[in-house]
């Protein structure tokens, strides 16, 4: 069997994958600071490179782990029906903050990228790189970006919120724990909410709620924007 | 072992769903129509929490496994991405300061502090 028949095998490029995800996840248990999705790609990436297969042969089998993403944004309602029953009282103003946020978000990407030149799929792929990776990923899609772009674009986002989020919110003066999980859960999606279990519950709360309807408002303008721009 | 597969067979369906409305002209993308399909479903008590909560934690836990494919794609882009570096990186941080800090500001205009008890108090719900 030659080295490109195991490979196309969908079996062995899920196994692989999984393998390459699951060693990830202990290194990050071990030292915090490593980011599991960067440890999980790089092995497959070496693969690749030193057996010359290109990246379809491979994503013959992680088209079916990619379509997993659909359910996973589905799974997203549990979180946000959860932290919403706990919000009830302030939800109607959260949600009028949190469309504000998407609508800033999606026109400051695309519109720095569009004054700086960048050619058209850049800059429909930074318009929705501050939702939830499955989110952004169909927005993406639909306005005719590239999603490897927005993805990587969507982790960093995250991983600037998880950071720096709250030294920023502070020096401006916003302490409050609602603005600061509201702030970071529209901001930095998944990544910055799990920042912010070890400082606060109610952080916690708003910004898991911020985030998944940032997503939802995300994407409502974004079959919006696709119905103008085609 | 059940209570996994029933949880994950219904947010399936439901996707399923959503993706057929999708594919029957509604705008939205099918797995945000499932998404509101769901929270719709939990909030008029159609379906329970606790018939979806394992299955759902199980993606979301998860979720950073099922974007490696599409991520392991980035090596193929490597010209494009060179090439707009500046551009990507500067849209990047331009939108990201520019989300959190006004919602950041908009959200201590508008929302009244709370007590932090009731807060506590809400939390315990959970």
């Amino acid at each position: 069997m030659s080295a490109s028949a195991v490979i196309a095998h969908p079996v062995f490029s899920i196994g692989l994958t999984v393998a390459c995800y699951a060693g990830a996840l202990e290194l990050h248990r071990r030292w915090r600071w490593i980011p599991t999705i960067v440890v999980a790609c790089l092995p497959i990436v070496v693969l690749l490179l030193l057996v010359h297969e290109p990246y379809a042969i491979y994503n013959r089998g992680g088209n079916f782990l990619t379509w997993w993403l659909g359910p996973a944004t589905v799974a997203l309602a549990v979180p946000m029906y959860r932290n919403g029953l706990a919000l009830r009282s302030s939800l109607p103003r959260l949600a009028l903050i949190v469309f504000i946020a998407a609508t800033v978000g999606m026109l400051t990407a695309g519109g720095t990228a569009w004054l700086l030149g960048a050619p058209r799929t850049i800059i429909l792929s930074a318009v929705p790189k501050s939702v939830t990776t499955p989110i952004a990923i169909e927005v993406c899609r639909q306005l005719g970006g590239i999603p490897q772009i927005t993805i990587a674009m969507v982790i960093v986002a995250g991983v600037l919120g998880a950071t720096f989020g709250p030294l920023l919110l502070g020096l401006v003066g916003v302490w409050e724990n609602r603005a600061v999980g509201a702030a970071v859960g529209s901001a930095s999606h998944g990544i910055g909410t799990a920042s912010l279990v070890r400082r606060s519950e109610m952080q916690t709360t708003v910004s898991s709620w911020a985030m998944a309807a940032c997503g939802v408002f995300t994407s409502l303008l974004g079959a919006l924007l696709a119905f103008f721009i085609r | 072992m059940f209570e996994l597969v029933r949880g994950l067979a219904i947010v399936v369906a439901i996707f399923l769903s959503g993706n057929w409305l999708h594919a029957h002209g509604v705008p939205i993308p099918g797995g945000v129509l499932g998404l509101l399909l769901f929270y719709g479903a939990m909030l008029t008590g159609v379906l329970k929490l606790r018939w979806v909560e394992r299955a759902a934690g199980l993606l979301l836990r998860h979720m950073v496994l099922l974007f490696v494919p599409l991520t392991v794609g980035l090596m193929d882009m490597g010209g494009i991405l060179s090439r707009q570096a500046f551009a990507i990186l500067a849209s990047l941080l331009v939108s990201f300061l520019a989300v959190l800090l006004t919602t950041g500001l908009l959200a201590r205009w508008l929302l009244h502090p709370e007590p932090e008890t009731s807060a506590g108090n809400a939390q315990g719900v959970q």
